[in-house]
């Protein structure tokens, strides 16, 4: 009992915290600030001289925002699937079921054939317990070419 | 870039963890998050016209788990409602599956439409090309 008390305690901390995140990124609020963030110097001068020749943002400013804004969103999708899947763990696909839906995301033919992701998803999983979708619809392309 | 767009259906089922289709959707959005993590450039979003229709009210409690999904809003500003005014004009839609159409036309890269009528988002979101992916 107690445990689970902790458990609801944790997770209700950090729904609130993901709120909270989630309120501060949708502000429309232009105000900025002069933080004391300290980078790298040399990866500084990485991304000036990025912004300036290869034209990947209006400035070094709207660079460091943008990539941390995006890292942070992806954090919080994150965080919320997790949440969601503790809450709910029928809900939660499995490696193939995710290759497969990118699958379809991509237009890929093999979206047309489950079978060969779950298979290949299986084969891939049993060798590299960490493998993420992509490497399961990579190792499924290379079986067909080689089977072609 | 990639733009994935939930329709009415993809959204009750995101919204309901007892509906038959929510593990579908959420194979997606994993999918995403998991894009997203290796540095791609891909957003969900839903047409607020699509959110009023499935009910997704973003102030309602019961909406919590939902919102925190970074599913961003696509609103009916002017310049959409226009251009869906025209695709009820052409193809006879409801204003939800117009916005749709209206949302892949005006987003950039990659569009996908994830739907429980793919011919329709075809339909609506022409002459843009999309994927459109039944759930």
């Amino acid at each position: 009992m107690y445990h689970m008390c902790v458990v609801h305690s944790v997770s209700m901390t950090e729904a609130n915290v993901l709120d909270q995140i989630i309120a501060l990124l949708d502000s429309d609020d232009a105000e900025t600030v002069n933080t004391s963030m300290r980078l790298p110097t040399t990866l500084r001068s990485a991304a000036a001289l990025a912004v300036e020749h290869l034209g990947i943002a209006a400035s070094t400013t709207t660079l460091t925002a943008a990539a941390l804004r995006s890292s942070i969103e992806t954090a919080v999708m994150e965080h919320a699937l997790a949440d969601h899947f503790d809450q709910y763990p029928a809900a939660r696909p499995t490696v193939a079921e995710v290759a497969h839906a990118l699958a379809l995301q991509d237009g890929s033919p093999l979206a047309a054939r489950p079978d060969v992701i779950e298979r290949a998803a299986k084969d891939v999983l049993r060798r590299h317990r960490g493998a993420t979708p992509d490497d399961v619809l990579l190792w499924a392309e290379a079986q067909q070419a080689l089977s072609a | 870039m990639r733009t994935v767009i939930l329709d009415n259906e993809a959204v009750q089922a995101l919204s309901d963890a007892t509906h038959a289709k929510h593990r579908v959707v959420l194979a997606h959005l994993v999918g995403i998050a998991g894009r997203r993590r290796r540095g791609d450039d891909v957003a969900a979003v839903v047409p607020t016209s699509v959110s009023a229709e499935a009910g997704w009210d973003r102030t309602d409690a019961r909406s919590a788990s939902i919102n925190r999904l970074r599913i961003a809003d696509r609103p009916l500003d002017q310049a959409t409602a226009n251009l869906a005014a025209a695709i009820i004009r052409r193809t006879g839609v409801s204003v939800a599956d117009a916005h749709v159409g209206a949302a892949a036309r005006g987003a950039v890269g990659d569009v996908v439409v994830l739907t429980s009528d793919p011919g329709d988002m075809v339909r609506v979101s022409s002459p843009t090309t999309i994927t459109a992916v039944r759930i």
